[in-house]
């Protein structure tokens, strides 16, 4: 279970995070929250959010690299790098270049 | 005891049923696979024909061949067996019969489990076809948008027969899933570390994981439209507060994980074949592993690219289209590591390699349109047009057809025991694969010309009849060359002559055993240790045979297989397979009068099937207990292991906690319709939110606080309270659908009756487990061999815990909070 | 594939260099595959094919598609601009309404009157099951939706009469579910607003 882990957790957490954010996005756009906090500015939230998937992306690589977390399967191991180290960017890749866009049009 | 005496004794064990009733009652993985594979091969010839008819509708303009209403039948139809009664099942199939071969096992996890899946999914399967040939199939097209599918658009039965007949397809679809998770987990041969395993088996995993939480989604988005249509619970009518975008999320969600669902499998054919074709072995193991991976997780994320043009502002759509061309990264990796293959090694030009070029010609180009319908803006213009019929044929003919008669060449000296003896296959290759980019290619264009999918006829002048024409006649031409496989296939299997028993020369263990294969698979179990066993050791097979691996001795009289540790693959205990049973398919024949009951409104039926189906789940249960516990039994090669009853962590318990991975998955979609509909649906909120007052929340947490404690104190007194405190949960029902009496006014309402009906639903059946165990523990069964059932029992009363907390949060804090 | 408006005008031109680039890429990936064969087997880098033609090579080309397409997305919101007209679409089983913010009260029938050469925002909504407003030569679609209103910004270059769909399948009557966009010179737009065309 401890490899299937392993494997799993990196890119679930894109994924959680991915959909967090677009949750988020679609929550600031529609009119039920412009009917509560107008004044809150979106796009900061929106940079907040993917600062800290970002962050906790990098937290979850430097924890699998850690000797805390062993792996005996060397194999394993490598590939949950790759993992770790893909949904780095794919956190990045898929946040970052949404957020210049128009926001709510 | 020599090799032939061994396979007396042993085939007299595991041989399934002789004659018309073995059909029935046999469990056995080689004979299911091979009934999935023939039945999804029924339903490809039935799309195919349906798919021949709406290429002659459309050879000409302004044809009158077919009419608007038998079109849209055909069109939907067309689509609805493709994806479901054909590409998923066929998948099911092939890893059913394969994967406890390549894994060096004797069965799948849960073989009663195949059987009922596969009984499933024919009654299911049979239920659309009848509505096709007596003219009510389902016709809004075979992604069901409401409100078309709903009332409004669609009052008669078709709709019905969607909603119904797929959901009904879908167990066996979940109880597949569950069976190749455990079965890849657990269920190896001794020594098989993870990252030892056939390639095709993490393939396997990542689509079986990605089943179990790809069609939750979908299943839920069934349920409310049927709901809708059959009972008025408004959870797509804009007007009563439901939104008909709900329904294009829920089945997107779905709908995106079930392209790569499809594809996948099929790579995982292709990453097998190709190295053996080539005479070398797979580049980039780790590398393909982690693309699976991703591509399985990032599929998930890709969803709203089905909806570029439904509204969503822009920023929305760019965290979509990035997504969407981010997953081209892994499917590159994968085409690249193949061709990496094959500079490795010397390529053949076999049949199945001449297959797995068509795939890659086709699905390369599938591939690029792909990326650039992701693009938004060339989506905004290609939408619904024939540009994305031809690339998402493309994909799924490139990247699973093809592949997937690849793999039938490739294994069919396997399925027969023959060699494969006549040429028909190859004039049959050089028909389809011409035939299906002179159908398709051109395609493409007509989109761009404005040509809309699904019209049912055409005026001229547009420029579009060449194409057409061209198409159709490229469409029969690939038709008469699919004949001609199946044509050749039935004329190997049933003249050719006897073959080699490894004649590609793979290194898998699925050649390490004769074949045609025997009931049980291998005469005893190897010690594995490295990707390629016969590559190791060519005279595996040999002492395999012999009986010099594990469970060589058959002394014991009964199915056994060894289970072990997910990560090193060292042996933990011996799992003792049911015997031959009509029990799953009478079991999915009731299970079939449930949802006939609710499609032709007989809702007597319902109860009363709901009835059948526990006792026969009771039935089915039961006898998998034993009262008392066996000592260490011998396996061989000087191991003792225990049996899987006495385990804390028996096959069920495995079974249990990805079954609630997909049921999770379904309640996470639940509360993410409720969310959406709150946030986003035009007509919200409500006329008023509930308030039930605090007697709910006192029954919920006190029934909480009782089944907590007493599933964990593990005697019969406890096994007593559990269920108690599952009644208090339940009966907290009462007083909160009394304050909203009537489902029917607003989507609200309606999103409260099915939080309680699915809570209701899970403190019955959890009640139900803790009956078992305690009526086990009271009949005399030792705490030992009840250890494992308790677990399951505990397992699934914490899930109703969490969806009860949930649950009252869900409908108490809206009316807390304004 | 005629375009008569900028968005068409943009799209059609996004896509040729898409086309250009896939026909490129498969060409290049076609290659490697027939080299298989005529190279003799021997040691292959693994991370030439799986780290540089795997991974470098398709991100470097998706980022710069990426970046394209979202620059080209933005330009064809429904932003403000000077001399916007606004008119609005309402679809349903099978033919649609049109109404005109510079008209109140007008209301026409599968025919949708426009000027040539502005900018114009069509607020789309549908009364019964989710349709889609296309027309081709001026702009992609856009869904119309019950209970939502969809912005979609289209402009015509020159007078003319331009083909509109339905394009989102919507039962039995689909195919003939069209619409007629006349695009009016200035003159001829003035007149439509003063209610003298019929």
């Amino acid at each position: 279970m401890n490899a299937i882990l392993r494997l799993s957790l990196p890119l679930t957490l894109w994924l959680a995070a991915f959909s967090a954010i677009y949750g988020l996005h679609g929550l600031l756009c529609s009119s039920r929250w412009a009917a509560v906090a107008p004044e809150l500015p979106g796009r900061v939230l929106l940079v907040g959010a993917t600062i800290a998937a970002l962050a906790l992306q990098a937290l979850l690589l430097a924890f699998l690299r850690s000797p805390r977390w062993p792996q005996p399967d060397a194999a394993i191991r490598r590939v949950s790098m790759v993992l770790a180290v893909a949904a780095l960017v794919g956190t990045a890749w898929t946040l970052i270049p949404a957020l210049a866009m128009s926001h709510c049009l | 005891m020599n090799a032939l005496r061994r396979h007396r004794a042993l085939s007299r064990i595991w041989a399934s049923d002789p004659g018309l009733k073995g059909w029935f009652t046999t469990v056995n993985h080689t004979d299911l696979g091979r009934m999935f594979l023939f039945v999804a091969t029924v339903f490809f010839v039935i799309g195919g024909i349906l798919a021949m008819l709406i290429r002659a509708q459309l050879a000409s303009p302004r044809s009158a061949f077919l009419g608007p209403d038998h079109y849209n039948q055909i069109f939907t139809m067309h689509g609805t067996i493709m994806m479901f009664l054909f590409a998923i099942p066929f998948f099911e199939g092939l890893a059913v019969y394969l994967l406890p071969k390549m894994l060096g096992t004797r069965d799948l996890a849960f073989p009663r489990l195949t059987a009922y899946g596969f009984w499933c999914y024919v009654f299911g399967g049979s239920m659309m076809i009848f509505a096709l040939l007596a003219g009510i199939a389902p016709d809004s097209g075979w992604f069901m948008y409401p409100p078309l599918s709903s009332t409004i658009g669609a009052p008669g039965i078709n709709s019905d027969f969607w909603l119904i007949g797929i959901t009904f397809v879908e167990i066996s679809a979940i109880s597949a899933a569950v069976e190749i998770t455990v079965t890849v987990l657990r269920y190896r041969a001794p020594g098989m570390k993870l990252s030892q395993m056939p390639i095709f088996a993490w393939y396997a995993l990542v689509t079986a994981v990605m089943i179990l939480t790809g069609f939750p989604p979908l299943i839920l988005g069934s349920i409310l439209l049927e709901l809708e249509r059959a009972f008025g619970l408004p959870f797509f009518q804009v007007a009563q507060g439901g939104d008909a975008l709900l329904w294009q999320h829920l089945f997107w969600l779905f709908g995106h994980p079930e392209v790569y669902i499809i594809f996948l499998p099929a790579a995982g054919a292709i990453s097998t074949i190709l190295p053996v074709m080539a005479r070398t072995t797979l580049m980039g193991y780790g590398w393909i592993v982690a693309a699976a991976v991703s591509l399985g997780v990032l599929s998930f994320g890709l969803w709203v690219h089905h909806m570029f043009t439904t509204g969503i502002p822009h920023m929305g759509l760019a965290f979509f289209s990035a997504a969407s061309t981010l997953v081209a990264v892994p499917t590159a990796v994968q085409i690249f590591a193949w061709i990496g293959t094959l500079w490795k090694g010397r390529p053949s030009l076999h049949l199945p390699m001449l297959w797995l070029l068509a795939f890659f010609a086709t699905f390369v180009i599938g591939g690029l349109t792909g990326v650039m319908v992701a693009i938004v803006p060339f989506d905004w213009q290609a939408h619904d047009t024939y540009f994305i019929v031809a690339h998402l044929h493309y994909v799924l003919v490139g990247g699973f057809v093809f592949p997937m008669i690849a793999a039938l060449y490739y294994w069919m000296p396997h399925f027969t025991g023959r060699r494969t003896y006549f040429k028909l296959g190859n004039v049959a290759f050089w028909l389809v694969v011409p035939g299906f980019h002179g159908t398709f290619l051109a395609l493409h264009w007509a989109g761009l010309l404005g040509m809309r999918r699904r019209i049912d006829t055409y005026e001229s002048g547009q420029g579009w009849e060449v194409i057409n024409i061209i198409a159709s006649i490229s469409g029969f031409v690939m038709a008469i060359g699919f004949a001609l496989v199946l044509i050749d296939v039935v004329v190997n299997a049933v003249v050719a002559v006897r073959g080699s028993r490894d004649p590609w020369g793979a290194g898998t263990l699925d050649w390490a055993m004769p074949t045609p294969a025997a009931p049980y698979n291998f005469a005893s179990l190897a010690q594995v240790t490295s990707r390629d066993p016969l590559y190791e050791d060519p005279e595996l097979p040999v002492r395999l045979a012999r009986g010099e691996g594990y469970l060589g001795d058959p002394g014991r009289g009964r199915r056994e297989t060894l289970t072990v540790e997910i990560g090193t693959g060292a042996p933990r205990y011996i799992v003792v397979f049911p015997g031959n049973t009509a029990l799953p398919v009478l079991m999915s024949a009731i299970t079939g009068l449930f949802f006939l009951g609710m499609l032709i409104k007989a809702y007597w039926l319902v109860p009363i099937s709901a009835l059948g189906v526990t006792l026969c789940a009771l039935l089915w249960v039961w006898g998998l207990g034993r009262p008392a516990p066996e000592e260490a039994l011998p396996v061989g090669r000087g191991l003792s292991l225990h049996t899987a009853a006495e385990a804390a962590d028996p096959p069920g318990w495995w079974g249990s906690v990805f079954l609630l991975l997909a049921n999770g998955t379904f309640f996470g979609s639940l509360l993410f319709g409720y969310a959406f509909l709150f946030s986003i649906a035009p007509n919200w909120p409500p006329p008023a939110y509930l308030e039930p007052g605090a007697l709910p929340v006192v029954l919920v947490l006190a029934g909480a606080g009782l089944t907590f404690l007493g599933s964990r104190i593990g005697t019969v007194v406890g096994q007593g309270m559990a269920p108690v405190g599952l009644a208090l949960i339940a009966g907290a029902a009462l007083p909160v659908l009394s304050e909203s009496p009537d489902p029917t006014l607003h989507a609200y309402d309606a999103t409260v009756w099915v939080f309680v009906g699915y809570g209701l639903l899970h403190c019955l059946v959890g009640m139900l487990m803790w009956s078992v165990v305690m009526l086990r523990r009271l009949s005399g069964h030792s705490a030992d061999t009840t250890l494992g059932a308790m677990r399951i029992a505990r397992l699934w009363s914490d899930y109703t815990l969490l969806v009860a907390l949930l649950t009252a949060a869900a409908i108490g804090l809206p009316g807390v909070l304004t | 594939m005629h375009p008569a408006g900028p968005a068409a005008q943009v799209i059609s031109q996004l896509w040729w260099v898409l086309l250009a680039g896939a026909a490129a890429i498969f060409l290049f990936v076609a290659a490697l595959i027939a080299l298989a064969w005529r190279r003799p087997p021997g040691e292959t880098e693994e991370r030439r094919f799986v780290v540089w033609l795997g991974l470098a090579f398709p991100m470097t080309v998706l980022a710069a598609l990426l970046a394209y397409g979202l620059v080209v997305g933005e330009r064809l919101l429904p932003r403000a601009t000077p001399d916007l007209v606004r008119v609005q679409a309402e679809a349903r089983q099978w033919d649609w309404r049109f109404g005109y913010d510079d008209a109140p009260g007008r209301v026409t029938e599968n025919l949708l009157h426009i000027p040539a050469g502005r900018p114009v925002d069509v607020a789309i909504t549908s009364v019964d099951v989710v349709h889609g407003f296309w027309v081709p030569r001026l702009a992609g679609k856009l869904d119309a939706v019950p209970g939502h209103v969809n912005l979609l910004r289209i402009e015509a270059d020159s007078p003319g009469r331009y083909e509109g769909l339905g394009s989102e399948f919507n039962g039995a009557g689909y195919r003939d579910h069209r619409f007629t966009v006349i695009a009016h010179d200035a003159e001829g737009w003035r007149a439509f607003l003063r209610g003298e065309t019929p």
